[in-house]
Parts: structure tokens; sequence; C-alpha cells
């Protein structure tokens, strides 16, 4: 297992004012005030993190830097610790009602919208998640489940790659006999989900991240778009 | 065929690449056939789905002129070339896997006709200066090629 390595000028090509601009960004955030309200370092949030268990990671350190304001420190935990945290917000038992996993959400939302080289090596693999939620509305599809994305699925996920399709039809309801998606969507949710990331600037992000997966979302968007009828949607 | 091998990876001499987007075309006049490269397949691992565009989509350099799909990764198959779609490689939508085995022969994606080629050759790289910058490639970004069962061989 690979050190945390929290020194303080780690990141000394990046300027202090860039640091401090990213922690604002963060800062300005409506949910902020919500999630931090000081840590008395009782451990109960480390004590019940998964991750804490199997990496170099501890949410304690994520609330201390932020509430102590240690700009350096936040920027370093930006840059890798953060992408360490599953998310499941195991966390929220503190008893100071801090919420490290949360203070995590925002912070990777951040790093994701200012296009940190780190955000983008973090979601490198989740591409194909990404591109199989956004462009089919469905989450992780039966496909994936491929002896090189899944090793850890046992000896068998070879087994199961090869006769996929067999096994899905073995599925009573008709909706889930399928292998790219995990059930079938209606035509009507997808094109409204298109719209959704749409309006709200998703699309942006992911450019900002990923030149690569956001063309060939808009590639099949757009053609699903307009054969619905909203020929002026563009992403570009 | 000449070709050179880098860690596993194959490189002919005779095609013309795009390096940053690890594709090659292969040019008869006009026309324009483009593929992946074998270190393009090395690096997507078995692919599940290769889909094209249509025959008859215009497309500006660098745009997709398809989405591959693989275990670990989905990506474009940009395209070196700005023109039209007139083939695409039909064998890949039930053997994806073509592009793996045959990257440069039967595993090719689409033909263009292409409607700026002489500049946009221009930009391209092949012959052993092609492979002093697959070289490059390769050693800077620890690039390994492996190969699924059934793979062309160059001797």
């Amino acid at each position: 297992m690979m050190a945390l390595d929290l020194r303080q000028n780690k990141h000394s090509d990046v300027s202090f004012e860039e640091k401090e601009r990213l922690f604002d960004e963060v800062k300005a955030d409506e949910r902020w005030h919500h999630v931090l309200n000081g840590c008395f370092e009782c451990g109960i949030c480390v004590a019940s993190c998964p991750s804490a268990r199997f990496y170099d990671f501890s949410p304690r350190v994520i609330t201390q830097a932020v509430s102590r304001e240690d700009t350096d420190l936040i920027y370093t935990l930006m840059s890798d610790s953060i992408w360490d945290c599953s998310q499941c917000f195991s966390c929220d038992r503190c008893p100071r009602e801090n919420s490290p996993g949360q203070i995590i959400t925002i912070m990777r939302e951040v790093a994701v919208k200012n296009g940190l080289q780190t955000a983008k090596k973090a979601l490198e693999g989740y591409g194909r998640i990404i591109y199989k939620i956004m462009s089919t509305g469905s989450q992780v599809s039966p496909d994936m489940l491929q002896p090189d994305a899944f090793p850890d699925w046992g000896t068998h996920v070879y087994e199961i790659a090869e006769n996929l399709e067999e096994w899905r039809k073995a599925i009573p309801p008709e909706t889930l006999h399928t292998t790219e998606t995990g059930w079938k969507i209606d035509k009507k949710t997808i094109i409204e989900l298109y719209l959704i990331w749409h309006m709200t600037g998703v699309m942006d992000l992911i450019e900002g991240v990923d030149e690569g997966l956001f063309m060939i979302l808009v590639d099949v968007m757009e053609e699903r778009l307009e054969e619905a009828g909203y020929d002026d949607v563009t992403f570009d | 065929m000449a070709h050179e091998n880098i860690k596993g990876c194959i490189i002919l001499k005779d095609l013309l690449y795009s390096v940053k987007d690890n594709t090659w075309i292969k040019v008869d006049g006009d026309i324009v056939t483009i593929g992946m490269t074998d270190i393009a397949q090395g690096l997507a691992g078995p692919i599940l789905h290769a889909k094209t565009k249509k025959p008859g989509t215009i497309r500006k350099k660098g745009r997709p002129i398809a989405t591959v799909e693989s275990g670990k990764w989905v990506g474009p198959v940009k395209s070196p070339v700005t023109g039209e779609i007139i083939e695409v490689n039909e064998n890949l939508v039930s053997d994806a896997q073509l592009i793996n085995r045959s990257p440069y022969k039967d595993g090719w994606v689409v033909k263009m006709k292409a409607t700026n080629l002489g500049a946009e050759m221009s930009e391209m790289t092949t012959g052993d200066a092609a492979v002093e910058a697959y070289r490059q490639k390769i050693e800077q970004d620890g690039i390994e090629c492996s190969h699924i069962d059934d793979s062309d061989t160059y001797d």
C-alpha cells in the first residue's frame, strides 16, 4: 500500500492563490455549512470507514484539514485522498454531525469542474460506466462482467462472460433479457435524461475531464434527440 | 511486410499513422481505409462492441467514426481525415474482436472518401518516423501490447 504523502509543499508547482481559489469554491457550495461543524477527533468516522481499512485514507484528516483551512493540505487531499473514499457515508454517524463523505463530494465536484489532472486520472476507470449510464440510462450492465474488468468476480467470470446471453434468458422478466443494458429502457425515459443532462451542464463537466467520452456521448445523444424531434439541441 | 515489434506492439511501416489518436490509414486514390493500431487494441483489451457511424455520414478530421467498448474502456475512433464514410466493416457487428486479432487487416473500421487528403496526410507519420514516434510513446507511457488467441502474426 502506498503511504499517503501529505507534505505541505508537495504541489509547490501550483500557486497558493490557485489552491485558495479552489478551496473558496468548495466553501461557496450551498451544502458546505450543513456538512462541517468542527471535529473533536473521536475517530468514529475512521472506525466506521471501509476505505480506511483498505487504503491509507482517513475521513478525519479531511474534516481536520478543512476545519483548519489548511489550503496546501486541502489541495494535496483533492489531488489524491478524496478519490479513495467509497462515498458510502458511513461517516455520517459523526456525533458532531460532520459529514466527511459529503465534504468529499463537494471537493470532488470542484476537482472535476476545474479539470484537475487527478480528477481525470481517477475517473479514467469509470469511463465505460459513465458512458453506459449516460447513453442508455441503465447502470452497470451484464456485459461488463469481463475477466479483464472484473477479475475479483472469481474464476467463473470466464464462463459467465462467454455464455452471458443464455444466463440472461434464464431470468423470468423479459425486460431483463438484455446484455448491453441492465434492463430495457423506455425511449421516452432516455430522451428525458438526455435533456436533463443538456440543461444542467453535466455534459460540460464530462467535456472537461474526458474529451473522448464527451465526443461519443454527444454522437449518441444528438442522433437520438434528432430522431425524437429535438433538432435544435446541440452540445458543442 | 516491413514492420517493427516494440514491446509486443506491431507497427507496419507502409501505413500512415495519427500517433496521437492511435489510428492508421491506407490510401487508394481518394479512398482511405481507417483502423485502430495494434497499440490501441492492446490498450483497450478484448473489444466487446465496435459501433461505426452509418455510411453517408460526413465527418471532419478528429471527429468520431466509431465507438469502441471493451471490458475496461470505452472511447471514440477519431477520424484522421475529413470526408464521407462510404463503407463500414460489417463483420465488426458480430465479431468486434476482429480489431484485436487483426487490427491492420480484417479489423479495419471504415472506408472514407477523403476531401482534404493532401493536407491531412502531411500531418500523419509513416515508415521509420512512425516507428520512432511509437517507440517514444510506448516507452514514455509504459505500454506493452498483449494479443488474444488467433491474432495475426508478423515474422
